[in-house]
């Protein structure tokens, strides 16, 4: 369980964390989204001890880092995979971490077969890929057996088979009951790893929600319906209270009515329908839509978000 | 790399520790397991030790060759001491950057994120550098110094070099026809090669304290030169009645006072603090840089 509390943080006159407060159970994997630049990092180093927020609390298990007997063994965190120095082994690199918490050292060989990365154990780090940094960052987090996890961006630099090595992960260590905080820009990703969001913008709190209900409350329901009489359809389901906006390829995405009903309104009317379909939003549409006026750094290219 | 399916995350539980905390002595542990597992470590210190013992054999050499043509001046200035311990000059360079780097390292790659999130007490992780750090280089340095004056000796010997007699003056140095050389039991000598090992242990402690306070390699490093090399020609260009006063107390001058040998005195005298007193006010600028290295740890975000 992670708590936060009415988080805020400023670096200069920037507000990096703004009044944020958010829950993370155990048991399910918890998505942590938000744009570049949103405070995702600042607030993972705040639940880390190693920013100290201006105003607020953060707890892990009801206790503040500072009050971690045994930190390693209560809380494991990825944050920069990179952050290693590029001359010591992975076998040394997670020996160094485990004798901090009196961690045994038959579990550093553990963790790296774990990872996958047993048989690299002895190479220095500085000539791993990103992806095997990855790996061993996770191999670091998990390195205390800690009941709070936090991973920032750990699918970065991962191929296909790496990205769906840790989802199965997460949801495994979320399934030992553990409390599990990930942060990632893949928001498909995300939609298949994470049970529940938390979603922040500018430092503040968007949504603290479950995928599902983000998704369903901040879409509204549209159907895409083709009819080969397109000007009479949209004027009786005007008619019958509906939106009806242009759609791809001479379609009608209607709003307001559901399938059914757009169903027995063109019946009403004497139309033939070609399809109705119920249109799903992704995560990453509602996502784009909900921030899109947050995003401090954006590209000048207009990405266009279909509903 | 082959990916391996995970299908639980511990082969075994990891038994709990319910007692206790997180302390100094794992601190140490992994510090020491960080320090022998970079080569920088290593080469570090080979260097401190091959190249003070080949300065002070090579040193002692030129010195001893120059014997029979030197005048009563420099024959009253010959100290087969100072000659042995001229490898302390490229030492105490070499033991800035290892101190330095114990801690830049770390902010350069950032893991220093990781080392603080072991840990709740963010005194222990400055500690237990400090410790072991200062441990390494205390050992080294020491070895390095007492093999270093014998071999200086070695050499004055073999270029027919003899040991004057127990109580002999600067007066009896000048008017031998032998090269003096020193026996670590006479006056001042072991003294002047253990504190030489002391002035090393202090500047790496300084340099560490240095680069926890600046966070940086380059910066940590250049601030310990310049205390040591730039600092003194500051003093220098200031008006002599008031530099002469503060030379005595330049870092690089205290390091100079620990390895005189007073009873043999000449050129110095009176310009340098006693040996102990240099020590102890170089430990002094150490403790004042680690104390400010320490509030500025505890309170600033990593």
């Amino acid at each position: 369980m992670i708590s936060a509390s009415h988080l805020t943080k400023s670096y200069g006159s920037t507000r990096a964390v703004d009044d944020l407060s958010f829950e993370v159970r155990p048991g399910v994997v918890t998505g942590f989204l938000g744009p570049n630049g949103s405070g995702k990092s600042t607030t993972m180093r705040m639940v880390m001890g190693l920013d100290r927020p201006d105003s607020g609390t953060v707890t892990i298990g009801g206790r503040r880092f500072a009050d971690l007997h045994w930190p390693l063994r209560e809380v494991g965190a990825l944050l920069e995979a990179k952050a290693l120095h590029p001359g010591r082994s992975a076998a040394n690199h997670l020996l160094s971490m485990a004798q901090t918490n009196s961690i045994p050292r038959t579990r550093v060989d553990e963790v790296l077969e774990l990872v996958g990365l047993e048989s690299v154990a002895r190479r220095k780090v500085g000539k791993f890929s990103l992806g095997m940094s990855q790996r061993l960052g996770i191999a670091s987090a998990l390195l205390g057996d800690p009941g709070v996890l936090l991973f920032d961006e750990p699918v970065n630099g991962l191929d296909p088979e790496g990205i769906l090595w840790v989802r199965t992960l997460l949801q495994g260590l979320a399934a030992e009951g553990r409390t599990i905080l990930v942060s990632s820009h893949l928001m498909s990703e995300m939609a298949l790893t994470a049970t529940d969001l938390v979603v922040i913008g500018r430092g503040q709190l968007i949504a603290d929600t479950t995928v599902a209900d983000f998704i369903a409350s901040n879409t509204e329901a549209t159907v895409l319906v083709r009819s080969p009489r397109p000007e009479e359809l949209a004027a009786a389901l005007r008619s019958a209270g509906a939106g009806v906006v242009p759609g791809p390829d001479g379609g009608l995405l209607v709003t307001g009515l559901d399938a059914a009903a757009i169903g027995d309104t063109a019946h009403a009317s004497g139309l033939v329908l070609h399809e109705l379909s119920p249109q799903h939003a992704s995560l990453e549409e509602v996502f784009m839509d909900l921030t899109a006026d947050m995003v401090d750094y954006h590209g000048h290219t207009a990405v266009e978000v279909a509903p | 790399m082959t990916t391996t399916t995970v299908s639980s995350t511990r082969a075994t539980p990891l038994p709990g520790i319910d007692h206790g905390r997180a302390g100094l002595a794992n601190q140490i542990r992994s510090e020491w397991t960080k320090l022998r597992s970079v080569r920088s470590t290593w080469i570090c210190l080979a260097v401190i030790v091959v190249g003070s013992i080949g300065l002070s054999a090579l040193v002692s050499n030129i010195e001893a060759g120059r014997w029979a043509t030197l005048g009563i001046v420099d024959r009253a200035q010959f100290d087969p001491v100072r000659f042995s311990l001229t490898g302390e000059f490229l030492s105490q360079f070499v033991v800035g950057v290892l101190g330095a780097l114990v801690i830049t390292s770390e902010y350069a790659t950032g893991s220093i994120r990781t080392t603080l999130s072991t840990t709740s007490r963010r005194t222990t992780v400055l500690a237990a550098k400090l410790l072991v750090i200062g441990a390494v280089v205390l050992v080294v340095s020491e070895v390095t110094s007492f093999a270093s004056f014998f071999t200086g000796q070695v050499v004055l010997l073999a270029h027919g070099g003899k040991a004057l007699p127990a109580g002999s003056t600067i007066i009896d140095q000048v008017r031998s026809s032998t090269i003096p050389v020193v026996s670590i039991t006479s006056a001042g000598a072991a003294r002047a090669v253990f504190l030489a090992g002391v002035y090393l242990l202090l500047l790496t402690l300084l340099a560490c304290g240095l680069g926890f306070i600046l966070r940086h390699t380059a910066g940590a490093i250049s601030a310990f030169v310049g205390i040591l090399l730039v600092l003194p020609l500051v003093v220098d260009i200031l008006p002599s009645s008031f530099s002469s006063s503060f030379e005595r107390y330049l870092p690089s001058n205290l390091g100079l006072a620990m390895v005189v040998v007073t009873t043999r005195k000449t050129d110095f005298a009176g310009v340098l603090l006693t040996p102990w007193a240099a020590a102890g006010l170089l430990a002094l600028y150490t403790a004042v840089v680690i104390v400010v290295a320490t509030v500025l740890l505890v309170r600033r975000d990593a």
